[in-house]
């Protein structure tokens, strides 16, 4: 158990582990991918960007150069050379057109100004070179002041102003027109450009640069690394060389840069457009860490979850091995009862047992003394008992375990259920020298349905444990009494307790006390008997009868037991029970006995009077004696405080005379007190419990008659059955003829079967109606009463019904069931008793 | 010999069957009968043909007649024998019963001969 809990566990913890560490890792992988891929996209972007970025400018460029030198053209084209006052024409156009100055420029590379700062040019070489060709060509200039100037030169001839004729005419706008125009350094952009020329130098430069030219600027952002610089300088050349386009990514230092270069047409310039990165990373950089923290955030997030599953995964585990190893224990607790209750009920089987062959051995020895023989048979049948008790036991546990014990239920009566669990109780009780006692009260419903024999075995359980535990001199109480029950009218709530002062029980053993096989282990209770299976036994039945126990214990002061019943009322209805209207007087030390007694008289129309002791009583029959009117009867109590009932009687004998009867009261035996009762002047018993029916039935031979009380008389045989016509069947001829000896003495007419077969055929061939009824022996040759009884019941006959009382030899309570099972209405055991007889025939044949 | 002895001799109850058949006609009628009755007879022919159902219904009938002639001692024993019968098993109880049931059986006869003889018949 222990060592699956353990790898379980461990399992759950490297699973765990596993897991976060894989998820970690995708998560971190993602990341750092993601990462770089942004970084790859910012580059590529980059590139795209600035290519687009550069071809607008240098198109830009292209564009601005165009207009201003189809400006310069169109001067040309409209002002002739020939045309009056040219100079001041050409210079008042020119400044409409926004230039800065203009000259006619000569073949040997002077210029002759027309207005404007006069220029020189930088580079005038190439500058003279294309305009010569006839070449439109754009140059830089400075001017006196050291201010750049753009010139833009388109081929004219005019006369200069020295003579001769000139190439080209030349405007000319400032640099910061053309950077401007451009927007070769806006501060609102990221993006700056210069415009050099093939050696590096500037043409224009834009934002901190300050060399002369660009690659010295490029060597010196890479001093730490001169071998970089040049690289980067010899691929610009090269691109340059091959008038190709030139993008690349600087790295310098942390900083990125992206660099575009490409040609500008009119002139021998290129344009480089340079971007850092800077912020752009920054962006970059911050769209990276805030994906890392929400990856990173959502690797916690996941983990978490999954701790939580685990933890919850793991709880459940730890919960359920919990439950295994509780239904473990209880199995193992069950098991261990039963073997105890084996080894127990193996002892307790031996006892009585080894009594019985041990007191056979004995009678056996002793086989001609009587006396010691039936002694010795007196406890054989005392074990044996016991023996049997063990038995129906363990029986009937094991039919409650296979859920095989049924309920009976049948109408029975309350009282008779009392008196026989008092008469069965008695004898223990007075072994004992216990004192025992019955109370009912508010009894409403006598007649109620339930199983009788369960209801015994219940009660005689809790009387036989209270008989059992209480020390010899205790005191046990019986109680019942009815209220109306929740389920309906229909029913009655029928409340039993059993009460003693015995030796208790410790809350423990309360809490089991109606498991199986248990029994309460301890010194004290050692020498009890008993198979511990009583309590169980009594709660199924209760249960069963839809009932509850309720126990109440304390350690050396007794205990009590409660039984509620919610029990159907029994159809049947009660006699008419009405005595004459006699005064009586009820003498007992218990007040609500008293209280109840006298509602029940009053209830069967008798008057009645109570008094809790003798003393009382005697003085109240003494006061109605003075006045003429005597009690008609008085019941005493035989065990009261002071005076007991006895001698109370012999008082009242001795003062007011033998008149009035007097009868005893009393849960105990009668027949112990019977004689000492009679020689006191008592004249008759009645036992407790007070039923109303009790005290009906012990009062109504007082009716008429009060003194003497009589037996009623022996009956005389009826013979008033003459003509019926019996069917016997029966295989032995003596025993027919006596039975015909007898029965043709009640007026019957019998005729004989003598088999089962010949039953079945003589009842075929008879005329409907003929035989009133059949006696069937059930051992008999060919076929056996059983079978005859299930084959005339299933004729189609419409006397097929008739009654068919059995006969046998056998009297077990499993043949008379079995009697009755096949179909016959009743059944008396052999030797033949006419009167027994005769009462079945009267009631099946005379319908009485 | 009196019918009383006779009952005496058998070791049964006279006073019970008198109570019963109420005439001591028909108690001599019934008893001088039972010596003629095959019971015993199909119980020893069954017993030696092992045949043990057959054998307890006999055993079962003696029973019966012993019953309602209150032959005490027959119907104690051939009830014992009737019940190890029962089943239709033999049983070393069974032979000791057998025995048992044919003493008392013999007793009875002899009892029953004898009654008959000091009658006259």
């Amino acid at each position: 158990m222990n060592n699956q809990k353990k790898s379980t566990t461990r399992f759950l913890t490297v699973s765990l582990l596993l897991v976060a560490i894989s998820c970690v890792c995708i998560f971190s992988f993602l990341a750092f991918f993601m990462n770089r891929k942004s970084a790859d996209t910012i580059s590529s972007v980059g590139t795209i960007y600035m290519t687009g970025m550069g071809e607008k400018v240098s198109q830009h460029f292209e564009t601005t150069i165009d207009l201003r030198l189809i400006q310069v053209e169109s001067l040309v084209d409209t002002i002739s050379s020939g045309s009056p006052g040219l100079r001041s024409n050409l210079v008042y156009n020119a400044q409409a057109r926004g230039f800065e100055g203009l000259s006619f420029y000569s073949d040997d590379g002077t210029f002759d100004t027309l207005y404007g700062d006069t220029i020189t040019l930088a580079d005038s070489e190439s500058f003279l070179k294309s305009l010569r060709v006839g070449a439109k060509k754009v140059a830089v200039g400075v001017d006196p002041e050291g201010e750049k100037f753009v010139l833009l030169g388109v081929p004219a001839q005019y006369p200069m102003r020295g003579g001769g004729e000139s190439v080209a005419l030349v405007a000319s706008l400032t640099a910061d027109y053309i950077a401007e125009t451009l927007s070769l350094y806006s501060d609102d952009s990221l993006v700056y450009s210069h415009i050099i020329r093939k050696d590096g130098s500037f043409v224009i430069r834009s934002g901190d640069a300050f060399r002369e030219s660009y690659f010295d600027r490029i060597h010196s952002m890479f001093d730490s690394v001169p071998e970089n610089g040049d690289q980067y300088v010899r691929e610009l050349e090269a691109a340059m060389q091959k008038g190709e386009d030139y993008s690349t990514l600087l790295t310098v230092g942390e900083e990125r840069r992206h660099l575009y270069c490409t040609k500008l047409a009119y002139s021998e310039w290129y344009l480089v457009t340079v971007l850092p990165y800077g912020e752009l990373d920054e962006a970059v950089n911050d769209l990276g860490k805030t994906w890392i923290y929400a990856v990173f955030l959502g690797c916690a997030v996941v983990l978490l979850a999954l701790l939580l599953v685990f933890a919850q995964y793991f709880k459940l585990l730890r919960e359920q091995m919990k439950e295994l190893e509780h239904a473990k224990k209880a199995a193992e607790h069950a098991n261990k009862a039963k073997s105890e209750f084996l080894s127990n009920m193996s002892h307790d089987i031996r006892t009585p047992m080894n009594a019985i062959v041990g007191m056979t051995a004995i009678a056996t020895a002793n086989i001609n003394d009587t006396q010691q023989v039936q002694n010795c048979l007196k406890k054989i049948t005392l074990s044996s008992r016991h023996l049997l008790g063990l038995i129906n036991d363990v029986l009937d546990m094991s039919k409650i375990e296979s859920g095989k014990l049924t309920l009976n239920m049948d109408q029975i009566s309350l009282r008779e259920v009392m008196d026989s669990i008092v008469s069965i109780v008695q004898p223990q009780v007075r072994a004992k020298h216990q004192q025992f006692d019955v109370f009912i009260h508010d009894i409403s419903t006598e007649n109620v349905c339930c199983d009788s024999v369960r209801l015994n075995q219940v009660l005689i359980n809790f009387l036989g444990n209270a008989i059992k535990f209480t020390p010899d001199g205790g005191s046990i109480q019986v109680s019942l009494y009815e209220e109306d029950s929740p389920k309906g009218g229909e029913f009655i709530r029928v409340h039993l307790t059993v009460k003693d002062n015995g030796i208790g029980m410790t809350p423990e053993f309360q809490a089991k006390i109606f498991d199986s096989f248990s029994r309460e282990d301890s010194t004290r209770v050692r020498k009890t008997e008993g198979t511990g299976l009583g309590m169980a036994i009594t709660k199924y039945i209760v249960d069963a009868m839809g009932g509850t126990i309720d126990v109440e214990s304390e350690l050396g002061k007794g205990s009590e037991f409660h039984v509620t019943l919610d029990l159907e009322r029994a159809q049947i209805q009660e006699e008419d029970m009405i005595l004459p209207e006699w005064n009586l007087l009820v003498t007992d030390d218990d007040q609500q006995l008293c209280e109840s007694t006298v509602a029940s008289l009053q209830a069967i129309g008798v008057r009645a009077d109570w008094a809790l002791d003798a003393e009382t009583a005697i003085q109240m029959i003494e006061k109605r004696h003075q006045h003429g009117d005597d009690y008609h009867i008085i019941l005493l109590d035989w065990k009261l405080p002071g005076m007991d009932g006895i001698t109370a009687a012999k008082e009242i004998r001795r003062r007011f005379g033998t008149n009035t009867p007097i009868l005893l009261i009393s849960a105990y035996d009668w027949s112990e007190i019977e004689t000492d009762a009679k020689s006191a002047g008592i004249t008759g018993f009645i036992s407790k419990p007070l039923f109303k029916s009790t005290l009906f039935y012990g009062l109504k031979p007082f009716i008429g008659a009060p003194q003497a009380p009589e037996e009623a008389p022996h009956e005389e045989i009826p013979s008033h059955f003459e003509g019926k016509k019996v069917l016997l069947a029966e295989d032995n001829d003596l025993n027919w003829e006596i039975a015909e000896e007898l029965l043709s003495e009640l007026g019957l007419e019998l005729e004989w079967a003598e088999n089962g077969q010949i039953c079945v055929e003589k009842f075929q061939a008879s005329p409907l109606g003929y035989y009133d009824a059949i006696l069937m022996d059930l051992r008999m040759p060919v076929m056996s009463g059983y079978e005859a009884t299930r084959a005339i019941r299933a004729l189609d006959r419409a006397d097929a019904s008739l009654p068919i009382i059995a006969m046998t030899a056998d009297a077990f309570s499993e043949d008379i069931k079995k009697c009755l099972e096949c179909g016959m209405n009743a059944h008396v055991a052999k030797p033949i008793d006419v009167r027994e007889i005769s009462r079945l025939l009267d009631k099946y044949i005379n319908n009485l | 010999m009196t019918l009383k002895e006779c009952y005496a001799a058998m070791g049964s109850n006279y006073d019970e069957v008198i109570g019963r058949l109420r005439s001591e006609r028909l108690v001599q009628k019934f008893v001088l009968k039972f010596a003629d009755d095959g019971s015993f007879d199909l119980l020893q022919r069954s017993l030696a043909e092992q045949n043990y159902s057959e054998a307890f219904r006999a055993a079962h009938t003696i029973k019966g007649v012993c019953q309602n002639l209150s032959l005490t001692k027959l119907g104690a024993s051939s009830s014992a024998l009737a019940e190890t019968l029962r089943g239709g098993v033999w049983s070393e109880e069974a032979a000791a019963l057998v025995e048992e049931t044919t003493k008392d059986y013999q007793d009875t006869i002899s009892a029953i001969r004898a009654f008959q003889e000091a009658q006259g018949g």
